[in-house]
């Protein structure tokens, strides 16, 4: 018994650090713009489909991944601009809301450029290698990689760059920030594309192991929510560290209660989050 | 709503030609009898009802040229359902209240169906259907529907004897929640055991993008045969795990979801091989199938095709031993014609010269058998078995 639980806690670790990329877009937008942002389903998709035409057209695993990143996060920046950024004046809720009819709108683009039919990475699988009791998947090793290097990328950004700074003071108070001449609504824009270029990517290494079809994204929304949600919506390590918790928790369902209670997990982890610890696990840090 | 009338009017003036045109010997007897197809001639059913209705047509046609039943002509009116059960229930409104129609068959979707049913059963119109789920026949239909297509449990039922035939001990069976997943849990636990092996099950959630640890889980029971239950888009990703898992067992999975498209998306043969497949399928080889094939000139005709020229078989068979066109007769009497033994008969121009002999028939039809339960469901048919071979589909086994 205790086997297949250690082995559940590696798929959930796995399955954790990809869930990380696009709960970290998800929730550094929260910080900058102050809403969240539930067209991260139709983005998902997006870049889901951008990195399998590059994929399919030739480009090495690492270009694929960039052209998710700018397809995804140009188009994220349109909807931001176009539909959700005006709302916000309103309010986050008619801005959440316009954006989960962003999410509605881009799956049903991408349904009809590419149909319903699922398609997958042209990507040769392999059989996994066992270490002891335990098996990995060499490629979910290297996606995982992929999303490691990512997540280290942004933590650096963030940490090192003016930008990252620029983007942290913003987000921690727009109004001081925009006093010492930090402009919002750039760093809204770059929040914007970033974020969803995460996302996008996120989409695209979820979808590497399994399937793509138009409705990626709406399968991982709950869970990079909850992820978010977890770790403090607008903590970038936050939702690093939701995202881990989502994918263990996720995965010790299926051995807990059963598979069909797995979107379950999302819903009592956001719902006793917010009853107990509402600032998330790690507080609302943005960075 | 224009469209379906129009149709209507023209079924009825062919009728009014066809009438001028016979014997007048025919002519002079009692008004004709009328039967419908409603088939969804546009919608997503659209690439079969309209060769549906030519099938029924087809048996009208010949029933005619034989001089009718009970000495009157027949006459079928087509309608459309559009696939849409409110289009599908205006003009079955229309053939029940205008047409007066003894039945109406062929019914494609199971929405359309279940939409319909009630006003056939509360006008005491026969419903023969198609259509696949299996709440239709737990509608209080009160006899006066039957459907041609094996429900859930039947099929579940064939593909236990099936795996059982493969001599595998251990079978699991990994199935996402749907309306017939607790059915087919029951159907394996009562069916395989007989055979001398185990069955346990597993339900996951369709919406994952990967089933690792459901595999593991599965994997632990350490099964020689593995039953697919799923759809396509879950199904690929659980077969590229099972792969990566290194399971040698056997898989089975429904044709519906485990079809080319799937073999296309997996893009590697070495992962869906030996993968077997599983449908209801025609009777294929049977003199009926045969006719069928004549009737709508294809070589390869639909189930639902075979299933509604046996519809108008049945409905014609059961009035002619009833020696009554009305719905009752056919509800009361459909039983006759198609089960308990007597001359088998695969037509029913055969059919009725039988009856009219005073011969017992049994009808076997291009379908299958043709026998009901007290449900209105089929008690067997035959299914077709594939498996996969370098990506490619071969036939095992029609049975």
């Amino acid at each position: 018994m205790i086997d297949i639980v250690v082995q559940a806690l590696v798929n959930g670790l796995v399955s954790g650090t990809l869930l990380a990329v696009p709960a970290i877009g998800f929730t550094a937008m929260f910080a900058v713009l102050r809403f969240p942002n539930f067209a991260v389903s139709g983005i998902a998709t997006l870049g889901a489909f951008a990195g399998y035409l590059a994929y399919g057209a030739g480009l090495q695993m690492a270009g694929s991944l960039v052209v998710a990143f700018v397809v995804a996060g140009a188009a994220g920046l349109l909807f931001d601009e176009v539909a959700h950024l005006p709302m916000v004046k309103q309010g986050a809720l008619p801005a959440a809301i316009a954006s989960i009819a962003s999410g509605l709108v881009l799956e049903n683009l991408v349904r009809l450029g590419f149909g319903n039919d699922p398609r997958g990475y042209d990507r040769p699988i392999a059989r996994d290698i066992r270490l002891g009791d335990i098996r990995v998947s060499p490629q979910q090793l290297e996606t995982m990689g992929l999303a490691l290097a990512l997540m280290l990328a942004v933590f650096a950004i963030l940490a090192f760059t003016r930008i990252g700074k620029a983007m942290r003071a913003s987000a921690d108070n727009p109004d001081l920030a925009s006093l010492k001449g930090i402009r919002p609504e750039r760093i809204a824009m770059i929040a914007s594309f970033a974020g969803m270029g995460l996302v996008g990517v996120g989409g695209m290494l979820l979808g590497l192991d399994s399937a793509i079809d138009p409705l990626t994204g709406t399968r991982i929304l709950l869970s990079i929510f909850a992820a978010a949600v977890l770790g403090g919506l607008g903590s970038v390590p936050g939702a690093v560290l939701g995202a881990f918790l989502i994918g263990m928790a996720e995965e010790l369902s299926v051995l807990a209660v059963g598979s069909q209670y797995r979107a379950a997990v999302g819903f009592v982890a956001i719902l006793a989050m917010l009853t107990l610890r509402p600032r998330g696990l790690l507080g609302e840090r943005a960075y | 709503m224009t469209k379906t009338f129009r149709i209507g009017r023209r079924a009825a003036l062919a009728g009014g030609v066809a009438a001028l045109a016979s014997p007048a010997v025919v002519r002079a007897q009692a008004d004709p009898i009328k039967l419908a197809t409603l088939t969804p001639l546009t919608g997503a059913g659209g690439p079969y009802g309209p060769v549906m209705a030519k099938a029924a047509a087809s048996v009208v046609e010949e029933v005619n040229k034989a001089g009718g039943v009970n000495g009157r002509r027949v006459v079928l009116v087509s309608e459309d359902d559009q696939t849409n059960p409110e289009a599908g229930v205006r003009a079955a409104r229309k053939l029940i209240d205008v047409d007066k129609v003894s039945a109406i068959m062929g019914t494609w979707a199971s929405s359309v169906t279940t939409a319909v049913a009630p006003l056939c059963w509360e006008s005491k119109t026969f419903l023969c259907t198609v259509s696949g789920a299996d709440s239709i026949t737990l509608l209080p239909h009160q006899g006066y529907l039957v459907r041609t297509q094996p429900n859930s449990k039947l099929q579940v039922m064939r593909v236990g004897e099936f795996m059982l035939s493969l001599g595998v001990k251990k079978v699991f069976t990994m199935i996402p929640q749907t309306p017939f997943t607790q059915s087919t849990f029951d159907t394996l636990n009562a069916v395989l055991p007989k055979g001398g092996a185990t069955h346990q099950s597993l339900i996951y959630d369709d919406k994952k993008t990967t089933y690792r640890t459901e595999v593991d889980q599965a994997l632990r029971a350490s099964p020689d045969l593995l039953l697919a239950g799923g759809y396509t888009p879950d199904s690929v990703v659980l077969l590229k795990d099972l792969y990566r898992a290194g399971f040698k067992g056997k898989v089975v999975g429904f044709a519906y979801s485990i079809n080319q498209k799937l073999v296309d998306q997996v893009g590697q043969n070495e992962i869906v091989e030996g993968v077997y497949t599983f449908a209801p399928s025609s009777a294929e080889g049977s003199t009926a199938y045969d006719k069928v094939k004549a009737a709508v000139g294809s070589a390869n005709p639909d189930p639902y095709t075979c299933q509604v020229y046996d519809h108008a078989s049945m409905v014609l068979m059961a009035m002619a031993i009833a020696k009554d066109s009305s719905g009752t007769a056919i509800k009361d009497n459909i039983r006759k014609v198609t089960q308990g033994g007597g001359k088998t008969v695969d037509n029913a121009v055969d059919g009725i010269k039988a009856i009219a002999a005073g011969e017992k028939i049994d009808y076997t039809g291009a379908s299958g058998p043709c026998d009901f339960d007290e449900k209105g469901d089929i008690l067997d048919c035959k299914f077709r078995y594939e498996q996969i071979k370098a990506g490619k589909f071969t036939v095992v086994k029609i049975a």
